[in-house]
């Protein structure tokens, strides 16, 4: 039976080379929504994308802050009126703008909440709450999630909430045999990367290409007897 | 076409909880989820008439909305006891067949109502074994008062599955001779009717006391997992 994934944050990064693997994956993914802010590399990389897919795939752009989360919702509705189940769910989108507590902007930090954790949240909950029946969960934490680090508080807090929202989803959802992937991908050469590390040369890192593998990987039967706990993702 | 009877409307004095014991929690979710869900991936159970205890309606619908249960869903409020309330569902029901069960018992699965469903039997439950012995006995003197064979013994488990028409009749018989009963198999025996057991899982716990709810979350989290 043919199935659908829906990538958030997929304009680039991991989101959009994510989109690309399970676009030629053995899942028998033949719908794949895209979400993303209207960005002039949405635009471009998706025209990209769509030359690049396989036959009988189709993408679904939507175009969506998921950090607004009365817009997220009316596009999960539109979404899932027009695909219909949405079987895997890969909650990749993030926001950081790393400064010190005393920097902190409490609207930034919200901002930071919204993007990173509210988000997913949304996604899940008004997915569920239409009925949808959930294969696998991703959600992209982050290794500054486990341990956090100095200037980094607003970014760090909101993946730790997305490492312990990871566990209460996997508990709560095995009713429905949904499996909840946690991945904790270390330093990738993503844009976020380039806020939080300006200096650092993004050849010498994890590409997002490298961290889509393991998505996929663990989407598939393999990933089911790696996905109890947060998965770490390093070079 | 199956009516399924949810019992939901116990209060829970024995598993000494705050409030009703149907919103107790199994591993975080409200214990009545669980049948519900189980209930709502059975193809042959097309209607699920749940009652709630008075007060409790608003609660009981919100879960059915928050869960999304898509096999349409009646309320009804419960009576004042087990019987009574077996009766009320009984009568909100639009199907010719119906099952039994109730809420308390949450490891309840889709392939135990799909079993029920398939069995040849009309009227037919689940049942166990008992590995002790029960006695009876004069409450008042406590005095032991004979034996009862172990081998013709069953501990009654649900889901059950009735004919409508049967359970009807054991519930006027009940009223007729002016006796209660705890539960609906030996009610119907008794009237006469023919009813079956089939062998129950003993994981299929009722739920009644905080032991109970520990043991049900436990056993609930490491289902399927067979490495211990």
């Amino acid at each position: 039976m043919s199935k659908t994934a829906l990538v958030t944050g997929a304009s680039k990064g991991i989101g959009l080379e994510t989109v690309r693997r399970l676009a030629t994956s053995d899942l028998n993914i033949t719908t794949i929504v895209l979400m993303a802010r209207a960005s002039q590399d949405y635009d471009d990389n998706f025209a990209e994308l769509q030359k690049d897919i396989p036959e009988g795939v189709t993408l679904v752009r939507e175009t969506v802050d998921v950090g607004d989360r009365d817009v997220l919702i009316e596009a999960i509705h539109r979404v899932y009126a027009q695909v219909g189940r949405i079987h895997y769910l890969i909650n990749n989108a993030g926001y950081t703008n790393p400064v010190a507590i005393h920097q902190v902007e409490f609207d930034d930090f919200e901002r930071t909440m919204a993007v990173n954790v509210y988000a997913p949240f949304t996604l899940v909950q008004e997915l569920l709450h239409l009925g949808n029946k959930f294969k696998v969960i991703v959600n992209i934490a982050s290794t500054a999630g486990i341990n956090g680090r100095a200037g980094w508080l607003t970014y760090s807090a909101s993946k730790a909430a997305v490492i312990n929202m990871s566990e209460v989803m996997r508990d709560e959802l095995k009713i429905y045999g949904t499996r909840v992937v946690c991945l904790s991908p270390g330093r990738t050469a993503t844009a976020l990367r380039r806020v939080l590390a300006p200096e650092e040369d993004p050849t010498t890192i994890m590409q997002p290409q490298h961290v889509a593998k393991v998505i996929e990987t663990m989407l598939g039967s393999t990933g089911q007897y790696i996905d109890q706990q947060n998965v770490i993702v390093r070079q | 076409m199956i009516s399924l009877l949810l019992l939901n409307g116990g209060i829970g004095a024995r598993a000494k909880t705050a409030g009703p014991k149907q919103f107790v929690k199994i591993n975080g979710v409200p214990i009545l989820v669980y049948s519900l869900k189980e209930a709502d991936e059975v193809e042959a159970i097309t209607e699920i008439v749940v009652n709630y205890p008075a007060g409790h309606l608003d609660t009981v619908e919100q879960l059915v909305r928050d869960y999304a249960i898509a096999t349409p869903v009646k309320f009804v409020e419960a009576g004042t006891t087990r019987q009574e309330s077996v009766a009320k569902l009984l009568d909100a029901a639009d199907n010719d067949t119906v099952m039994i069960h109730e809420s308390a018992r949450p490891l309840v699965t889709a392939q135990d109502f799909a079993a029920l469903a398939n069995s040849e039997h009309a009227n037919v439950g689940f049942m166990r074994e008992i590995s002790f012995t029960v006695a009876p006995v004069d409450p008042d003197t406590q005095r032991v008062t004979g034996s009862l064979e172990r081998a013709r013994l069953r501990n009654v488990q649900l889901p059950q599955k009735f004919a409508a028409a049967d359970l009807r009749k054991g519930h006027e018989f009940a009223i007729a001779e002016g006796r209660t009963f705890t539960e609906d198999a030996t009610m119907c025996a008794d009237a006469g009717i023919d009813v079956f057991f089939i062998e129950g899982d003993e994981s299929n716990l009722k739920v009644t006391t905080p032991g109970d709810v520990r043991l049900a979350t436990h056993l609930f989290r490491t289902r399927g997992e067979d490495d211990e």
